[in-house]
């Protein structure tokens, strides 16, 4: 019945109302899709290194991350945004298997449209963490056979307290939330270490430090992560590749400009002795 | 027994009839575009009409809010999947209207053993600028009627054209702003849904009477609830909620 089509949503009798779960209706309309699943082998040397920061700052929390993609001992770009604008109250720093990352990156980004607009509500900051939660559970096959492994950072601003948090996962999809700070990527160690010394025993913990401070640290940091850690690619000022650097604050995002980063490096990173 | 021609057509004639019936009250949607983007306004009662469905596009519809709600999913579905799929850019009131909701429409309507769709729907796009906003109203029997600048959503002929005559009057074509157009919409509602007569004017259009001028106003906001939306032509991705005067409610 023409009317049927658009009036039902039965299947034996019982009601299934729209829950606004994105990737369901994927699935719905492209069972490949959504669910990502692998037959294939995993690929030898198809690592995939970077380095990817947030740490909580008097105005917000910044998050950081270098332009590098790698495959093995390759470098297949310079150019990766691994920062990414959900929606102006969320921001996503991807490490790990680019393809999957984006990818979850854009559903997450359709989830939460979606969920707005199907729902007529904003979802929760819970919402939110749960669903790129239910995403990284469902990429665990690609990420146990060693060729789409994902592990994010996930920095958004409370709807109702207007609080800045930042969440980290774990393949499974794990959570938990980063007090002060939180890292990821091939490149991570160092710095973890460097933020914890400077939270713990610098005369200011982080939460105290200027804009400026913060904008100079974390340059700092992923200069100090590209030292050690060949995945993660540097500031390359001849070219110019600068990282990708954003603040989420109570009432903003926002982008730290090339002008601002560029002035920064020179006088406060490069030092030429 | 609607196996003869006549049959079948005649009992359409009665289901046009009985949903021209259903929408006859309804209020009238109206779609402007001005500089900042796409306004779209109403009136409502019980249920809102107009929706945000993907980035740069929103709905509103007037019928019955069950069969607005069933559309409004359906081509939500389509958008996202689409935008998904291939990019944001790819979906177009074109295509949703044209490839998704007119052929749904159509087959419903033509579907005499089943209950009617009571519905009317006008899609609205905005563009990069003025002159790139689109609007698209599809009827219940799956028929398109494109426009650009304005577009009205009407349950009569007789309204809409009502309607669309006092919007040429009040609000010229071409460049036009937010606070200029939203401060005339109310007026254009109040002698759209209310004669003459009941507004107290004369047959010439003074007014004679300005408490029943006063007293429409007043019921116009007792019986109905302003619904207004911008889609920003700068920032696409959400729409904003207007309130009567044009500003921004949070």
């Amino acid at each position: 019945m023409g009317a049927g089509k658009l009036r039902i949503d039965l299947d034996g009798g019982v009601f299934h109302p729209n829950t606004g779960y994105f990737p369901d209706l994927l699935r719905k309309v492209s069972p490949v899709q959504g669910v990502a699943r692998s037959e294939c082998a995993p690929i030898p040397g198809a690592s995939h290194g970077t380095t990817i920061l947030a740490f909580h700052f008097q105005d917000g929390v910044l998050v950081a991350g270098d332009r590098r993609a790698t495959a093995s001992n390759r470098i297949m770009s310079n150019r990766v945004d691994k920062v990414l604008e959900i929606d102006d109250s969320a921001l996503l720093a991807i490490s790990g298997s680019p393809a999957m990352a984006l990818e979850m990156a854009r559903v997450l980004d359709h989830s939460l449209k979606y969920y707005r607009r199907s729902q007529l509500t904003e979802i929760s900051l819970e919402g939110k963490v749960r669903i790129l939660a239910q995403l990284l559970k469902e990429n665990l096959p690609m990420a146990v056979e060693g060729i789409g492994a994902v592990v994010p950072l996930f920095v958004a601003r409370d709807p109702e307290s207007r609080i800045v948090r930042i969440y980290f996962y774990d393949i499974l999809g794990a959570h938990f939330e980063g007090v002060e700070f939180s890292v990821g990527g091939s490149g991570s160690p160092e710095v973890q270490g460097i933020l914890r010394y400077l939270d713990r025993w610098s005369p200011r913990p982080l939460r105290e430090m200027s804009r400026e401070e913060a904008i100079i640290l974390a340059l700092r940091l992923l200069e100090t992560a590209s030292y050690f850690d060949s995945a993660t690619g540097g500031v390359d000022s001849q070219d110019p590749i600068w990282p990708v650097m954003k603040i989420l604050t109570s009432g903003t995002l926002e982008t730290v400009d090339e002008a601002t980063l560029s002035a920064i490096y020179r006088n406060e990173v490069m030092r030429v002795r | 027994m609607f196996d003869e021609p006549y049959r079948w057509i005649d009992a359409i004639h009665q289901r046009r009839d009985y949903i021209a019936e259903q929408l006859d009250r309804a209020t009238p949607v109206i779609g402007l575009s001005v500089s900042e983007g796409i306004i779209l306004a109403s009136f409502h009662r019980q249920n809102p009409k107009i929706y945000e469905l993907y980035d740069r596009i929103a709905m509103g519809g007037i019928g019955h809010p069950a069969d607005l709600e069933t559309v409004r999913g359906i081509l939500l579905n389509m958008a996202h999947v689409e935008g998904f799929q291939r990019s944001t850019s790819d979906v177009s009131i074109e295509r949703l209207a044209l490839f998704g909701l007119a052929p749904r429409l159509k087959t419903a309507f033509e579907d005499v053993s089943a209950p009617p769709i009571i519905l009317d729907v006008l899609l609205s796009e905005v563009g990069r600028t003025q002159s790139e906003d689109r609007f698209i109203k599809v009827s219940f029997d799956g028929n398109l009627e494109r426009s650009v600048d304005r577009m009205v959503l009407a349950p009569t002929e007789e309204t809409a054209q009502k309607a669309s005559d006092l919007l040429r009057d009040r609000i010229p074509r071409g460049d036009r702003t937010l606070r200029e157009v939203v401060g005339v919409l109310s007026d254009v509602f109040l002698e759209i849904l209310f004669t003459r007569d009941e507004r107290g004017l004369d047959e010439s259009g003074n007014l004679i009477n300005p408490e029943k001028l006063a007293e429409c106003q007043s019921r116009l906001r007792e019986e109905r609830q302003w619904e207004g939306v911008l889609l920003d032509r700068k920032a696409p991705a959400r729409i904003k909620r207007l309130n009567e005067t044009g500003d921004l409610c949070l």
